[in-house]
């Protein structure tokens, strides 16, 4: 993996590049850009993420490290493959190759929501989310979380064997976790909050899965109701994590936590220090039922209502949503999220990527470099920010300030009223034992337990019939 | 995978002892023996160490430095892959890559993958710090580097590596051990002995909770405490753990140890060698 010999080509070609044909430029952020390139050999397509050098003198980005370093791990058919890692010596760039991947959530609700205005089918809105629990599964149970699941990182495979599997991608700020991890804002990380816990808002000091559990929770409302469950407003003051906005729209939906569901809320910074906005209850007709499409007895809004569990130690674990009953009805999961399940009905031609082909491997756009390329797809209002983006801002990876898909002005139609209704959502109280999941490595050659040989207790025992 | 050690690639990535303490090509062109190989590995490990010390680093960041310096010198391809493969990795020379140099890019590479970044230039400061301290040596020079050396290097021993970063200690499962067989009393003395591993190229070619046994091994042994019931009901071979236990003393026979129980390796030999390496030709 990664030659690296870049001697041989001119500053525009090194020798490695050989190998691929870049189509053009997809993406871009703060840490760099992507492109979409063929191999030249086998002719398939290849998303090629290129670090820039950071200019303090840094060397290589920690958001790299991160990503190599997981994903030179693992190994998991809805975990983003990366293929090769190549280094160009001259200009120190370094440059991922990945899998490439035609659609994200966030096109697919975006079409859904703007184009077609109707809802995702059940069967797909199904297996995107099994899929998507079933890469988190594997990811947590090798104490990996994520903590930027979003719409824009969850890809969906286009046109071939991998028709409409589901990956997760962008592991930029992902991290095993066998130490207790401190909140990325101490780090002045900025990620969109949207999908953030409400411990994490109400400044615990601490991740754990439940977090990603979380997210899950929102993608899957949004998957159902075509639209962001809980759409803040950032504080932008510096990184901030203390997130009133975000906070009240999680209250307005799911009304006020309280010590009784939540015992650990106490101990919650700005559960203490803020009388007057959290602890007070300014909503009285809340319900998420309110709020999502679903029958309020339906299991699709159990399972939703467990994910969006308050008190993290109570929420749903990825192992546990997997073997929900929602999972067991028809229309079952299906490893092809894209195609229906049943034969009349339609097939819904989501957009392609749009390919900024100006562009070549040094990000030095030739011409034009304000023509938006992709046109049609820059209506979205919320790169609106993104001046340093030509064509559109990047699918994944948005923890980049100027980038972020931020609640402007277009979205603000998107808030339901809320209706009369006090049931709040069921809690579930299942105690989970979290963090039970793997066990350090020497416990394999302990002894009287004969079923713990070279394997892998960690692993999910897939059942499913795909 | 990342938690996981036996799915892991650093599990992978075990070496046969043959494969390990072999000199390249390169490094035997230029006069390096065996012995000087060894002793340089040693004293760029130690280097690790004292740096690290400076800089305020936990030990799982000393560790995985050491591991990855020793990887870049260790790291073979079957010949099979590399037939496949014409650009795979291959051992590095100390000739290409300077131990000097790649020391502390290795702990600084390690710093970031253990989410403890240390800055390029607090090494920087550090080892024109540590040379003066070391007096008026003929090799002084040499190990003065610029931070452009140090991020060039980064992405070189990234690329040695393999760009495999995960690795796994002995640490987590000495203490647990320890605690399974109710000896925490001995837990400063097996602790230090995995220290002392790191001098060596174990990490290379055991499993990390091996090695910690060996070292609890030799830990009873010293403290006179008898854990033979606790050894003989875990699943492990017990041949390969007194092996490993055995190759651990005869490297503390090979070292000649100070007072304190330090490394003593004369100065003098470790400059010959590394001038040997550094020559040009």
């Amino acid at each position: 993996m990664g030659d690296g010999r870049s001697g041989g080509g001119g500053v525009n070609r090194p020798a490695w590049l050989q190998q691929y044909d870049l189509v053009g430029k997809i993406g871009e952020g703060t840490y760099g850009l992507v492109f979409l390139a063929r191999t030249s050999l086998r002719k398939c397509c290849i998303a090629i993420k290129k670090f820039k050098q950071s200019k303090e003198g840094d060397g290589v980005s920690p958001t790299a490290i991160r990503e190599i370093m997981l994903l030179r791990e693992t190994c998991h058919e809805n975990v983003v493959k990366l293929v090769n890692v190549h280094i160009n010596h001259v200009d120190m760039s370094l440059y991922l190759a990945f899998d490439y991947a035609e659609y994200d959530l966030y096109e697919i609700i975006r079409h859904h929501r703007e184009k077609l205005n109707h809802s995702i089918n059940q069967y797909t809105v199904k297996s995107l989310l099994w899929q998507l629990l079933n890469g988190l599964n594997y990811l947590h149970s090798n104490w990996i979380i994520h903590r930027d699941l979003k719409p824009s990182n969850i890809l969906v495979m286009g046109d071939g064997e991998e028709h409409g599997v589901v990956k997760i991608a962008d592991f930029g700020l992902a991290r095993i976790y066998q130490a207790p991890l401190k909140p990325l804002y101490e780090n002045g990380v900025v990620v969109t909050i949207w999908y953030r816990a409400p411990e994490l808002l109400l400044g615990a000091k601490h991740y754990t899965s439940a977090v990603d559990m979380w997210a899950v929770g929102c993608i899957f409302a949004e998957l159902l109701t075509l639209k962001p469950l809980f759409q803040g407003v950032e504080a932008k003051a510096t990184p901030n994590p203390f997130q009133l906005d975000q906070l009240d729209k999680i209250f307005k939906v799911l009304g006020h936590p309280t010590p009784e569901r939540w015992p650990t809320l106490v101990n919650l910074p700005y559960w203490q220090n803020d009388q007057q906005h959290i602890q007070g209850h300014k909503y009285d007709n809340h319900g998420l039922h309110n709020f999502v499409t679903v029958p309020q007895k339906s299991p699709a809004y159990d399972l939703l209502s467990k994910m969006l569990e308050y008190d993290p130690r109570k929420r749903i674990t990825a192992a546990q949503a997997l073997e929900h009953e929602y999972f067991r009805m028809d229309p079952l999961p299906g490893r092809n999220a894209l195609v229906p399940s049943q034969p009349g009905e339609k097939i819904v031609n989501y957009p392609t990527r749009p390919v900024d082909t100006t562009a070549d491997f040094e990000g030095t756009v030739a011409v034009q470099p304000s023509q938006p390329v992709s046109s049609g797809n820059a209506a979205s209002g919320n790169i609106a920010v993104a001046s340093v983006a030509p064509s559109r801002s990047m699918p994944r990876s948005m923890h980049v300030v100027g980038m972020q898909r931020m609640p402007n002005t277009g979205m603000s139609t998107f808030n339901v009223a809320p209706q009369a209704g006090i049931g709040a959502p069921g809690s579930g109280n299942i105690p989970i034992p979290r963090g039970a999941a793997v066990q350090a490595h020497q416990q394999q050659l302990r002894r009287k337990d004969p079923s713990m040989g070279m394997q892998n207790p960690g692993y999910p025992q897939q059942k499913r019939r795909f | 995978m990342a938690a996981n050690f036996w799915t892991s690639s650093h599990y992978k990535q075990l070496l046969d002892p043959d494969k390990v303490d072999v000199v390249q090509r390169l490094d035997k062109e230029k006069g390096l023996t065996l012995e000087e190989f060894r002793l340089i590995k040693i004293h760029m490990s130690l280097q690790i160490w004292k740096l690290a010390l400076n800089v305020k680093v936990r030990q799982r960041v000393i560790a995985t430095a050491i591991t990855y310096l020793r990887r870049v010198y260790a790291r073979v391809v079957d010949i099979l892959k590399i037939a496949i493969c014409l650009f795979s990795v291959c051992r590095k020379s100390m000739t290409e890559y300077d131990p000097r140099l790649v020391a502390p890019t290795c702990l600084y590479l390690a710093s970031k993958v253990e989410e403890s970044t240390v800055q390029a230039r607090l090494l920087v400061f550090y080892i024109k710090k540590m040379c003066n301290y070391a007096g008026a040596s003929s090799s002084d020079e040499k190990y003065r580097f610029e931070i452009k050396d140090i991020l060039e290097m980064e992405m070189k021993v990234l690329e040695a590596l393999d760009y495999y970063l995960v690795v796994f200690h002995p640490y987590r499962p000495l203490l647990q051990l320890l605690q399974d067989a109710g000896i925490t009393d001995l837990t400063q003395v097996a602790w230090g002995l995995v220290n002392d591993t790191y001098k060596m190229d174990l990490i290379l070619i055991h499993p990390p909770h091996m090695i910690a046994l060996a070292c609890i091994y030799i830990a009873c042994v010293l403290k006179d405490k008898d854990l033979t019931t606790w050894f003989e009901e875990l699943r492990v071979d017990m041949n390969i753990v007194k092996n490993i236990s055995m190759e651990i003393l005869e490297f503390f026979e090979y070292c000649r140890l100070d007072s304190k129980g330090n490394i003593l390796i004369p100065e003098d030999r470790i400059n010959a060698a590394l001038n040997k390496v550094a020559a040009k030709p």
